[in-house]
């Protein structure tokens, strides 16, 4: 049985993006099955990555599974919509040893439960007890500037936007005087030798 | 902390001995000697904590040569006088670097490359990196730019030993003189995990010197 017709028969969709990129969008009780099907009926052996969208505004996460055939020339991204709060996914580390460590990240950074997998502990961050950082509301701003004060600025530092203007204006000046100096400096030429061009024509 | 042989100056005791037996000259001589010798023979842990780590070899290798200064690499913090930390520093980072710099041997001095340990740089909004290393550790020598160029690098060595051999007040002697203040700070952002606990604690070793 091919892709198409097997997806049709399970009323899913499968979306060309380009040449060699599908993606299909399942939710989450057929998740599981599907990435089993797809990784032994139609050789999508790779688990490529797991990806994590923070959608604050609708209040879930879309979840993207890349997967990838032996040969390398098809992507199908597997695509699943859970909630954010208590947000929790089924473990693929079983199937794809791989996913150990992607769904620690994953966990750390938008705290996704992953039930049943061996090491959710600290993956990059150390000892970190706040808000997982990428949730987007996590205020990063905030939390930045109560950790880490700007440093004071030098007792003779200037404001560069001021001192810029100055600047501009400063030269702005000296262009208009030369203009006008030169002007002027034309003028009197003229005054005084009226008759030189008078002269050159005859 | 009193400083040692080990330490900029000469020993205090030492010195009276000198000035017992009529000898003050001496002294200074002795102690002008050590500091020129020491500013001759700087040995350097690299640490490469961000983009500047790629400056560093050609700064040690036969393009710029910086051995010919008597600056040579050396592969672990207690051999070494000088640590250069290259670029930002994670909090992560951060535990590890203050724990190579306490392991190092008094005079121990620090160089910083590029803008964000100064200031944060590019990484100033980042939830995970610190935005003024001197808080944490006393830096000597911060060379600019991002990231500095081999010449720059080269540049710090000689205010460095500049610095050495005039005798001046070096990063490590603020740093036990003010060891409250930089420890506090460090408890700050690493919320006390800062390894290791079971070190012995240098700075109280006459009052028993158990962390």
């Amino acid at each position: 049985m091919d892709l198409a017709s097997k997806l049709e028969r399970l009323s899913l969709e499968l979306v060309q993006k380009q040449d060699y990129l599908y993606k299909v969008t399942v939710n989450l009780e057929r998740l599981e099955s599907l990435l089993l099907s797809f990784l032994n009926e139609f050789g999508y052996i790779t688990l490529d990555s797991i990806n994590c969208r923070d959608d604050l505004e609708d209040g879930f996460f879309t979840i993207t599974y890349c997967l990838q055939t032996k040969k390398r020339d098809h992507i199908v991204m597997v695509q699943t919509k859970i909630q954010r709060e208590n947000a929790s996914l089924p473990t693929m580390h079983t199937i794809w040893p791989q996913a150990e460590i992607m769904e620690r990240e994953m966990h750390e950074m938008f705290g996704v439960d992953f039930p049943g997998h061996p090491t959710l502990i600290d993956f990059a961050l150390e000892y970190w007890d706040n808000m997982p950082p990428l949730r987007r509301d996590f205020d990063t701003l905030e939390y930045v500037n109560s950790m880490n004060p700007f440093r004071k600025q030098r007792g003779d530092a200037l404001d560069a936007k001021e001192e810029m203007k100055k600047k501009r204006e400063a030269k702005k000046a000296a262009k208009l005087k030369a203009e006008k100096e030169a002007q002027t400096k034309a003028a009197l030429e003229a005054q005084n030798n009226p008759s030189d061009e008078v002269k050159d024509e005859e | 902390m009193e400083s040692g042989f080990y330490g900029s100056s000469l020993d205090d005791s030492l010195k009276c001995k000198f000035e017992e037996s009529g000898l003050e000259n001496t002294h200074k001589i002795m102690e002008k000697a050590v500091n020129w010798f020491r500013s001759r023979s700087i040995f350097v842990v690299a640490y490469g904590t961000g983009c500047g780590a790629i400056e560093m070899p050609p700064t040690f290798t036969s393009r710029y040569d910086a051995e010919r200064m008597g600056v040579i690499g050396v592969a672990t913090p207690r051999q070494a006088d000088l640590i250069i930390l290259s670029g930002y520093l994670a909090y992560k980072t951060l535990r590890r670097v203050i724990r190579t710099y306490e392991q190092m041997q008094r005079p121990r001095y620090i160089m910083t490359l590029g803008s964000c340990p100064i200031n944060g740089g590019m990484y100033w909004d980042s939830y995970n990196t610190i935005k003024k290393l001197d808080d944490y550790i006393p830096v000597d020598v911060a060379v600019t730019g991002c990231m500095p160029r081999p010449e720059a690098v080269i540049d710090g060595f000689v205010l460095l030993q500049k610095r050495i051999k005039n005798g001046e007040k070096a990063g490590w002697e603020k740093y036990d003189e003010n060891f409250e203040f930089y420890k506090d700070n460090q408890k700050r952002v690493l919320g006390g995990h800062i390894d290791p606990s079971y070190e012995t604690d240098w700075y109280n070793l006459k009052s028993g010197g158990k962390a």
